[in-house]
């Protein structure tokens, strides 16, 4: 029997030129992506985990043990009732938005399995289509046996079959980078980006968080996830590397939209949670400093690597470090019933660790919360909708996200007219974006946009109902009820 | 009725504001207040600001030129 030595190097690379079609009817430029190079252009590709069949399924196999393992110790409904309840809003948000996005990246990474340039790259991408399928069963068979017990963690399968806004802007970013991408693009944009860029705040930072916070079942399942994420990921720098090569400037043009496209979202998931949904006494650090740490320094290290500069939008990027998810969850805490998972008041510890966290923007962050603080102690505990937003929210025409980028002293929405149409956009970044690709953008509707059109209620209680998919039962309250220690009822 | 997107300063989002043509530009200022005052508390003196000019309070929606899905801005000051 030959030794793994003498037959992987040419089963992974066993690519011929072909005889009976052309390469590029093989690999249309449209599903293989841009720019079309023969295929010698890419016989150098590789990448460092070298993965066979068997080794691939020997390893997925122990990990999926070691799961079951923790599932039956740590893992029942009564485990999960232990933790507190805005650690679990955090489970929710992280758990509905995850798991059908990777389901859209195991038909991202078929197409790469198919079109990508090399048979060692489609090989990878391949594990990377099964990796995903992992990542969308996992969740949603562990947050299944908690649905009995409470409903918003049904959202974990509903959410991108709803409406919900926070769905809306998932889709337009989920369609886009895993449905509809080329097998290059999807290389940058997912491989490179996404998942070596972004995905360790979520899967290492947030994991370290779940085991501050005593939920071990959540923090072996981001463990487990992020040691796939961490194999396939590594398709993205050689595919980048061609692509800088023969296209410098769509190279970049790339890196530049995916990097904020990721942001914004990761703003969101992870932030929110890092900074709000923690408790205090479990934090370690700000969601800023893992940014940093994870994203910001190791970011900047690989592009510069490759030959690529920071993007030309980095001093917005700085200041929405110091301000957007805060900005967002102000926002979505006065609009919680339009989401599916609870959401708190910060309260004055919390608010004076925000200040040390973020001494450059929470002064102008802080009035917002002492206002919301005031409201609730002139209203009845469980009136949730006595401090609740009415007005229908501005979206991003670009990300879909609400409009709240820039600082409280001065939004960075702008705005765009073009063949008869008016664009809104939450920042110059959404902006640029969508005017470098504006046939495949222009088409979309914000929820504005479908309730001008008669599409949506503009009433926020029939939105919620009968748009969002929401009801009484799981629409977000405040986790608390209103009954902070802090709150002394005035009246 | 005119759909606008407000941002008021000190708030964390923009809104959607519904205004009349005859609204005058202090009345819509009001309005975005009353929709953001969960968040922030009403402004001493409000000043509507479209496309970087701070305008007359007294000058009415349409003679500003406002027309659906415009932007405005209401700022504390005239700065």
């Amino acid at each position: 029997m030959l030794k793994r030595a003498q037959w992987f190097d040419l089963a992974r690379q066993l690519d011929w030129k072909f005889s009976y079609v052309d390469e590029v009817d093989v690999f249309p430029v449209e599903t293989a992506g841009q720019p079309w190079l023969p295929r010698e252009e890419w016989a150098g590709w590789d990448e460092p985990f070298r993965t066979t069949y068997t080794e691939y399924v020997n390893t997925q196999h122990e990990k999926e043990a070691a799961l079951a393992a923790v599932q039956e110790s740590a893992g029942r409904r009564e485990d999960f009732a232990k933790l507190p309840r805005e650690w679990l809003s955090a489970v929710k948000l992280h758990t509905a938005t995850l798991p059908l996005a990777e389901f859209a990246a195991v038909v991202g990474n078929l197409r790469a399995a198919r079109f990508g340039r090399t048979s060692a790259w489609r090989t990878t991408a391949l594990f990377g289509a099964l990796d995903e399928f992992r990542h969308t069963q996992i969740p949603l068979l562990l947050m299944q046996d908690l649905v009995a017990q409470d409903p918003q963690f049904d959202w974990t399968h509903r959410l991108y079959h709803s409406n919900n806004w926070v769905a809306i802007a998932a889709r337009h970013l989920v369609d886009e980078l895993l449905y509809g991408a080329s097998a290059i693009e999807f290389a940058v944009a997912t491989n490179f980006v996404f998942e070596t860029g972004f995905t360790n705040l979520q899967f290492v930072g947030l994991s370290a968080l779940a085991r501050q916070v005593g939920d071990r079942m959540f923090e072996k399942m981001l463990g487990s996830i992020q040691s796939d994420e961490a194999r396939h990921a590594q398709i993205g720098e050689p595919v980048l590397r061609t692509l800088v090569k023969h296209d410098r400037d769509y190279a970049q043009y790339l890196v530049d939209k995916w990097f904020w496209r990721s942001w914004l979202l990761f703003a969101v998931v992870t932030g929110f949670a890092m900074d709000y949904l923690t408790p205090l006494r479990h934090r370690t650090s700000s969601f800023k400093d893992f940014v940093k740490e994870w994203v910001v320094d190791q970011y900047l290290r690989m592009l510069e690597d490759v030959g690529l500069t920071r993007p030309w939008y980095w001093p917005m990027f700085e200041e929405a470090l110091n301000n957007y998810h805060h900005l967002v969850y102000a926002s979505a805490y006065t609009y919680r019933a339009s989401v599916w998972f609870d959401l708190v008041v910060p309260g004055p510890d919390e608010r004076r660790w925000l200040r040390q966290q973020y001494p450059d923007s929470w002064d102008a962050i802080d009035p917002i919360w002492e206002r919301i603080g005031a409201r609730w102690k002139v209203t009845d505990p469980d009136n949730d909708f006595g401090v609740h937003g009415t007005a229908i929210i501005g979206f991003c025409n670009l990300c879909q996200l609400v409009l709240c980028n820039g600082t409280p002293h001065k939004n960075g929405a702008t705005t765009l007219q073009k063949d008869g149409q008016k664009y809104i956009f939450c920042s110059e970044p959404c902006r640029w974006i969508f005017e470098q690709e504006q046939s495949r953008y222009a088409g979309h509707k914000d929820v504005v946009k479908r309730v001008l059109a008669g599409e949506a209620p503009a009433n926020l209680v029939a939105m919620l109902r009968g748009y969002f998919g929401l009801s009484f039962e799981d629409w977000g309250k405040d986790a608390c009820g209103g009954k902070y220690p802090w709150a002394t009822r005035t009246r | 009725m005119i759909p606008l997107y407000g941002f008021l300063e000190g708030d964390s989002l923009g809104l959607l504001i519904l205004a009349r043509e005859d609204d005058t530009l202090a009345r819509l200022a009001e309005r975005l207040q009353s929709a953001a005052e969960l968040r922030v508390a009403p402004l001493k003196m409000p000043c509507v600001v479209v496309a970087g000019r701070t305008l007359d309070p007294e000058m009415t929606v349409a003679a500003a030129g406002l027309t659906p899905l415009d932007k405005f801005e209401v700022r504390g000051d005239d700065r």
